[in-house]
């Protein structure tokens, strides 16, 4: 089957694979970067939704909490970033490679969906975009990324314990 | 939040504490315990089946209760996902942060 019907993600044999075409993991390769620098910028107004207030009644608690966790929660992303960069053209995905991507995925979902105000315009506004909006290759960029993580997700939730109730 | 009666060890008969200062004293101790909750918000760019999975990943949760937290977040706009001491409730909301989840705490009322 060619590479662009398969599914990018799927279980077999108790390990996620992979299964990118080379054009789909340039593209990602152009994207993190972007990520990273604009999660170590600090500015970005996107990032807002990626380090969301735990405490919006409680200033004081909020500028508390922030400090014991900005450091460790740009860690973690920078971590994750690194991880889905160095594996891009592997075949498996671990553990940690399957939180890295997701995280990874995720975050651009979270950014690009504020670049293109989804929570105001809605997304069926933004399906009937015109080509020619300079909105529309946004658009299809995020798709593009939710249409893989929801693959993703689909092929790491068989690596998940029942779980309690 | 009400005393129990508890026996007097004079007389074994059964006595109310008296509702006074040492009472209030008691409930100022009690609201630093008070459970703290986890609680997640909906919104519009987080996938369902992806908050699903968090549920479960993050919190050990079975699919069905991770899908019926997950619709809750989706239809009443909130849900409670966890509660606890302070420190669990902290270490919950930076792993839903982590996630890409939009979350906060609160201390119960």
């Amino acid at each position: 089957m060619p590479a662009f019907f398969r599914r990018r993600f799927r279980w077999k044999n108790g390990e996620v694979i992979v299964d990118l075409p080379e054009d789909e993991r340039d593209m990602l390769q152009h994207v993190l970067p972007q990520l990273r620098s604009l999660v170590i910028g600090e500015t970005d107004p996107a990032l807002r939704r990626l380090s969301p207030p735990a405490r919006p009644d409680d200033d004081e608690a909020e500028t508390f909490y922030r400090q014991m966790v900005t450091d460790e929660l740009l860690r973690s992303r920078l971590d994750a970033i690194d991880v889905v960069e160095d594996g891009i053209g592997g075949t498996t995905l671990n553990d940690e490679g399957v939180t890295a991507w997701m995280h990874s995925l995720n975050a651009l979902r979270l950014v690009l969906g504020e670049r293109l105000d989804v929570d105001v315009i809605g997304h069926d506004a933004l399906h009937d975009l015109d080509p020619s909006d300079e909105r529309a290759p946004v658009m299809a960029l995020y798709e593009w990324l939710g249409w893989l993580l929801e693959q993703l997700v689909d092929a790491a939730m068989n690596a998940l314990p029942d779980g309690d109730d | 939040m009400a005393r129990r009666a508890s026996p007097d060890s004079r007389t074994g008969a059964s006595v109310t504490a008296p509702i006074s200062t040492p009472e209030v004293d008691v409930e100022d101790g009690l609201a630093i315990d008070k459970p703290w909750k986890v609680i997640v918000w909906d919104d519009p760019i987080n996938l369902m089946s992806y908050v699903t999975f968090v549920f479960r990943k993050v919190f050990g949760y079975s699919e069905a209760k991770a899908q019926r937290l997950m619709m809750e977040v989706h239809v009443e706009g909130r849900s409670v996902v966890s509660s606890g001491a302070r420190e669990k409730a902290e270490l919950d909301v930076f792993r839903l942060h982590e996630h890409g989840l939009w979350a906060t705490l609160e201390q119960d009322t």
